[in-house]
Order: structure tokens, then C-alpha cells, then sequence
């Protein structure tokens, strides 16, 4: 028998040693891969649409002591592409805005959508149309309608809200709305100073696609002109070779010269053209609209409070606010309402009107007051007021704790025995109680 | 680099040599093709960014001032390697071109498809008359100082009148909620961006209009001269990223 030379079967043991871990890591590497698989599978099946636009997400301080929100309605919320739909409102800027919030000089009144699904026809500040962006005023009050034009169908949940520069978005209360109808019709027509009516969703599309496709054109032929020819290694042989007067010829600068007398003058022939074709044409506008505030809604004089200490009770989740209130009117009143960064804490025994269409977060028995007795005209009493709810969390104001400008800011909302309601600003610095 | 080529022993490439030669330089284009269209798009996207996305922002003075400010880098730099070490004087136009692609399929795709805008509130501006006469003062030049100057300034000041006949029409004055607008500022009023609040737009600001209400052919010669020095640069920075380095035999 003819014996197998040592070094040989080293060599086949080696081999299949090799194989044998070759194979092991086929094994590895094909589990690895299935257990990305299934957690890839997993997070498929658990994706949902995003419905949120971030209004949890900035500080509390800012939400609560910024834009004070109220009385915020939709005309409805079922329509058609090309039907409008009006957001109505009001708004308290407050007077103790945080130090570390630029003061509102230039702020946007604005509608949080996924794009333009809506177009905004109109918008007015108290009464008044305004295009661009607005000074507020602290301590300012201030009603606002929009008025907007169903794009594309879909549901879509809506919010009015404020771009405040440099300090970030304070939403107001949100609705859902259901456009329905077809895409395909909607119409967007503009009359120009000049008369001319204009369709924004195709006006200049045409033209801007040939000016594009002319000077492409040009851009191509320059392009393809050089690459017709052997490109980068005879090139560069070429000029290493020192043959550089080869690889410019004469046909070349001549072309080159035509470019460098003919582009500028098309390009300046057409710019005329243009100029004489849109005379009237005017630079962007560009402006910060003044717009006075409301003579007093809030803290209007009749009804006057002071915060005397607040605290939040963790465990609870409760702030406790002591009040000193002071009825100047002529009927006993009730405080029926507190609210703030858009959380509405509600005392169920007062009757007060609730905005249906909009999702306002409330706590519908979440007010409660240490002695609950109507306010008598003249009558100033100093009130526990308890609005407790686990939406102190749930909305991510309990985070005010962590914030460095650690106060609160709402209004309150009473009513008499009419139904006439007074609202207050009202602004303490806020004590936490961890048991 | 060991190509000690000479006029007197340089024989033209035929045969497969040729061929493969050819092919190569396919190879490059369409990997160049995918690289600008990359690379300088998000290049553009992230520095000129809204004065290029929106019609709104399209004004006369950082609009023309900013876009071929940013938009002579990567021509500048691809006209270095393409020059230098082939005598191709196609790199600015090459990159505008691709460019304009990027742009085109981005205000497509994302912009119109995705956020639902309508393409003409996007329109992206061209380039590609600047990118013509660039190149084509680097030919007739063969010179970086000349191009610099001469090519530089031309890229920045043809800028804003080749692009009127697409814009001008977007400033035709309306009238809309007691105040004259233009179409373009309607386009921002009604086509709702929730992260683009009117008071964002840098349009229109600083000092440039000392002469008046000229401020375009200010801006455009303000930026003529940051083009000189900018193309300067980023012609440095061609030459530094190119190398042939690893060619040892061709």
C-alpha cells in the first residue's frame, strides 16, 4: 500500500479544517443576516404614520408663557379640494414672556400641514389682512382667522400655530380634516395688477422648462463635442508627450470664441427681451406688518388675579396655585377654567363652553378649588385652585421642573351667572414637591 | 509617474489599446456623471439652499450674490484635473450640467412629488451660460490668473440676467390683502411650509442698495469679485485632490 507522504495529508487535513470553518462562517454570517432580517420585519410591521408636528417637544416654559391660545375653532371639517375652510381664534401673548425667548418683533402666524395639502387664500390679525410676518406685543390680545382651500385629498390633522423667531413653534389646538374630491381639480387662479389672471399651479412651468432645455441644449453639444473624441489616457499621453498644441485645435478656439461672444450676448438679448416683456416687474416684498393689539381681552381690569405661590405636586400630578382673586364686577362669579400650553383643565361644575372641532387636550373634571362658593361683586378671596391630571405628564409639562426659567404661565377663565367671561393672565415662579 | 513620453517615440494607441482606452474613458464619465450629480448637488442643496429652492427667495441682492459664489467651486476644482492633466475644458460645464440633473430630479421627486409643492414654486436656476464662458476663457486663456478674473467675473455676472427669462415673469406685481406683492412672495403666502416662516427669508437686506434701486448689478459685481477669489481657491483644491500618483505604465 502505498503510504500517503506526511506532507500531503497535512495539506488535505488543512483543506478540510478550512472548509470546515469556511463553511461555519457561511452559517454565521447567514443567521446574522436572518436576525436582521426579523428585527427589519419587525419594525416594518410596527411602522406608523407620524401624526405629531413637535408640539410636545419644546420647552414647556415656552408653550406656557408665550402664545396663550383660546377659543379656537375650524368651520368644518369635512370638505373638497377647492372648498375653503376657515381656522378662527384667539390668542394672549403673555405678559411674562421668559428671558430666554427672543421678544416676538418678528413672528408667523402659520398652519402646521404635511406640505401644502392646503393653500392659504387669506389671513387677518385682529380684523386686519396681513401677507408677511408681525410684531407682537407682550401683554398684547389679539383674534386671528385663516382661511384656507382644500389641495389634496386626504386626512390630515391641522394646527394653527406661531413661528416665533429664533424661539421656535408654539401650536395651538389641532383638528383633523378630511379633504375629499379630486386632486386633479383643484384650481389656484391669481389676477395680477395688470388684470391678467393667472393659474399658480402652472404659470411659468412651461417657460422655465424651455430656458432650462435651451441652455442644456447648448451646454450638451459643448460636452458632447469634447467627448467624441479619445478622452482621458490619450489626452493625457499626449501632453506628457508634450503634444499639447494637438489637443486644442484650431477649429476648438474658434468655437470658443463664438461661445465667448455669443453666450453673453444671447444671454443679454434675452434678458432684454424679458425686461421689456414684464416691465412693470417689481422686486420681492419683503416687510414686518404692524398690527396694534386688541383693546384688553385678558387681565381687562374687571376681574383681577394675583398668583401668590404655585406648586406641583409630582406624585399627584397636580399643580396647586394659590390665587388672590378680586371680583370688580357687578355679578358673582366663578372660575370655571384653567389653561395652559394648550391643556384645557376644566371645573366641571361651572358651565363653560368647550370647542367641539378642535382637539384641545382637556381634563374635563381636572379644576378644583378649595372653596368653590361663587365670587361676590366687590369680594376679593384668596382661592386654592388644584388642576390636576395625569396630562401634566402626558403633554410634557411636568418638564418644567427641568427647565431653567422654572414658571408658569395660563390663563383663567370665570364666569358669571350670564355667561359672560373674563379671562386672566396669570405667571408664578413654580415650587416643586417630589412626595 | 513614469510616463517618459516623447513626441519622437509617442505612437497613438490602436487596436485593443484603443478600445480599452475608449472604454475607460466611458467608465469615467458616467462615474463623474453620478459623482456631480451627488456631490454638487448637496454641496449647492446645503450652502446656497433656499435662495436656490424657492421662487420666494429668488431676490436682488443675496440670490445673485450667494448662488454663483458657491456655484463656481466645483467647476473650479474639476477644471483643475481636467485641465491640467488632460487639457479638457469641460469641467465647469460638466458640473453645472450634472448639476442641474441633481437639481432637476430632486424639485421632481422630493419637492413636487413628496411635499406636494408645484414645480414652478422650485424652479431651479441654470448656470450652465456661466459654465460656457467659464470654460471657454480657460481654453482661450490657459491660464488660471486670466480665467480667474476674467472667467470668474463672467460666471457671476451673467448669472442673474440668464436666468431673468425664467424668473422675471415671477415678478409681476399682485394685489393681496391691502398690499402689493409679487407672484413669487403669493407662491410663500399660499403654498403653506410649516418650517419656512415669511420672516426666515433673507431677501432684500444690508447695504447693497447704496446706489439706489440697482441693487442686482451690485450684488452681481460684488459677487464677480468674491468669484475671482473663490475660483482661485477651489482650483487649489482641484489640484491638491487630483494625482496620478498611482499611474505607473500607460
Amino acid at each position: 500500500m502505498k503510504s500517503i507522504p506526511q506532507n500531503t495529508s497535512t495539506k488535505i487535513l488543512t483543506q478540510t479544517n478550512a472548509g470546515r470553518t469556511k463553511e461555519m462562517q457561511h452559517h454565521k454570517l447567514l443567521n446574522g443576516l436572518l436576525f436582521l432580517a426579523m428585527i427589519f420585519a419587525l419594525y416594518i410591521t410596527t411602522l406608523q404614520p407620524v401624526m405629531a408636528h413637535g408640539e410636545k417637544n419644546l420647552e414647556p416654559y415656552v408653550r406656557m408663557r408665550t402664545i396663550q391660545w383660546y377659543d379656537v375653532q375650524w368651520s368644518r371639517q369635512k370638505f373638497n379640494v377647492n372648498e375653503e375652510v376657515t381656522v378662527t381664534g384667539k390668542f394672549h401673548v403673555a405678559e411674562d414672556w421668559p428671558i430666554s425667548v427672543p421678544k416676538p418683533d418678528a413672528s408667523f402666524l402659520n398652519i402646521s400641514t404635511p406640505g401644502p395639502v392646503l393653500i392659504r387664500t387669506e389671513r387677518y390679525l385682529n380684523g386686519k389682512p396681513f401677507m408677511n410676518s408681525v410684531a407682537l406685543q407682550p401683554g398684547g390680545d389679539y383674534d386671528f382667522k385663516v382661511v384656507l382651500k382644500g389641495r389634496l385629498p386626504g386626512r390630515y390633522h391641522i394646527h394653527p400655530f406661531f413661528n416665533l423667531r429664533d424661539a421656535g413653534q408654539v401650536m395651538g389646538p389641532g383638528a383633523w380634516l378630511d379633504i375629499g374630491g379630486d386632486a386633479a381639480d383643484f384650481t389656484n387662479n391669481i389676477q395680477t395688477i395688470n388684470g391678467e389672471i393667472v393659474n399658480m399651479e402652472t404659470y411659468g412651468l412651461g417657460n422655465g422648462i424651455f430656458w432650462h432645455s435651451f441652455w442644456a441644449l447648448l451646454a450638451t453639444a459643448w460636452l458632447l463635442w469634447w467627448v467624441r473624441r479619445p478622452l482621458f489616457i490619450a489626452r493625457y499621453r499626449m501632453l506628457k508627450a508634450g503634444m499639447e498644441d494637438e489637443l486644442i485645435t484650431p477649429l476648438d478656439k474658434n468655437i470658443g470664441k463664438a461661445i465667448l461672444v455669443v453666450v453673453p450676448l444671447l444671454v443679454f438679448g434675452f434678458y432684454t427681451m424679458t425686461a421689456n416683456q414684464y416691465p412693470k416687474a417689481i422686486p420681492l416684498q419683503t416687510a414686518l406688518d404692524q398690527i396694534l393689539p386688541l383693546s384688553a381681552k385678558v387681565n381687562a381690569g374687571v376681574v383681577e388675579v394675583e398668583t401668590l405661590r404655585s406648586e406641583y405636586r409630582i406624585p399627584e400630578r397636580a399643580m396647586k396655585l394659590s390665587l388672590n382673586i378680586k371680583n370688580g364686577s357687578d355679578k358673582a362669579i366663578q372660575l370655571g377654567e384653567f389653561a395652559t400650553g394648550s391643556v384645557r383643565f376644566l371645573n366641571k361644575s361651572v358651565p363653560a363652553p368647550v370647542e367641539l372641532n378642535t382637539e384641545s387636550v382637556i381634563a374635563a373634571d381636572g379644576l378644583s378649588l378649595d372653596n368653590p362658593a361663587p365670587i361676590q361683586p366687590g369680594e376679593q378671596r384668596t382661592v386654592l385652585m388644584t388642576a390636576g391630571d395625569a396630562l401634566w405628564e402626558s403633554e410634557k409639562l411636568d418638564g418644567l421642573i427641568n427647565d431653567p426659567d422654572s414658571r408658569i404661565g395660563g390663563l383663567v377663565f370665570f364666569y358669571d351667572s350670564d355667561g359672560e367671561r373674563y379671562v386672566s393672565s396669570i405667571t408664578s415662579a413654580v415650587i416643586p414637591k417630589f412626595n | 509617474m513614469s510616463s517618459n513620453l516623447s513626441t519622437r517615440t509617442f505612437r497613438h494607441y490602436t487596436g485593443e489599446k484603443a478600445r480599452i482606452a475608449r472604454a475607460y474613458d466611458y467608465l469615467v464619465l458616467v462615474l463623474a456623471l453620478f459623482l456631480f450629480i451627488g456631490s454638487f448637488h448637496l454641496h449647492f442643496a446645503l450652502t446656497v439652499g433656499d435662495w436656490d429652492f424657492w421662487v420666494d427667495w429668488k431676490d436682488r441682492q443675496w440670490w445673485p450674490l450667494v448662488t454663483p459664489l458657491i456655484g463656481i467651486t466645483f467647476p473650479a476644482a474639476v477644471q483643475a484635473v481636467m485641465w491640467t492633466h488632460f487639457r479638457l475644458p469641460l469641467g465647469a460645464t460638466l458640473c453645472v450640467a450634472c448639476l442641474s440633473i441633481g437639481t432637476w430630479i430632486a424639485r421632481i421627486f422630493a419637492y413636487h412629488y413628496w411635499n406636494f409643492f408645484p414645480i414652478n414654486m422650485v424652479l431651479p436656476s441654470t448656470l450652465l451660460p456661466s459654465a460656457l464662458v467659464l470654460d471657454a476663457v480657460l481654453m482661450m486663456s490657459n491660464s488660471l490668473t486670466i480665467t480667474a478674473i476674467f472667467g470668474g467675473s463672467a460666471f457671476a455676472l451673467l448669472f442673474y440676467p440668464s436666468n431673468w427669462p425664467i424668473f422675471g415673469m415671477f415678478h409681476v406685481p399682485i394685489e393681496a390683502g391691502n398690499s402689493q406683492m409679487t407672484l413669487a412672495d403669493m407662491f410663500g403666502f399660499q403654498y403653506i411650509r410649516t418650517g419656512m416662516p415669511e420672516y426666515l427669508r433673507i431677501i432684500e437686506r444690508g447695504t447693497l442698495r447704496t446706489y439706489g434701486q440697482i441693487a442686482a448689478p451690485l450684488a452681481a459685481f460684488c459677487s464677480a469679485l468674491l468669484c475671482t477669489l473663490m475660483y482661485t481657491l477651489w482650483w487649489h483644491i482641484g489640484k491638491w485632490f487630483a494625482t496620478t500618483r498611482y499611474l505607473n505604465k500607460i
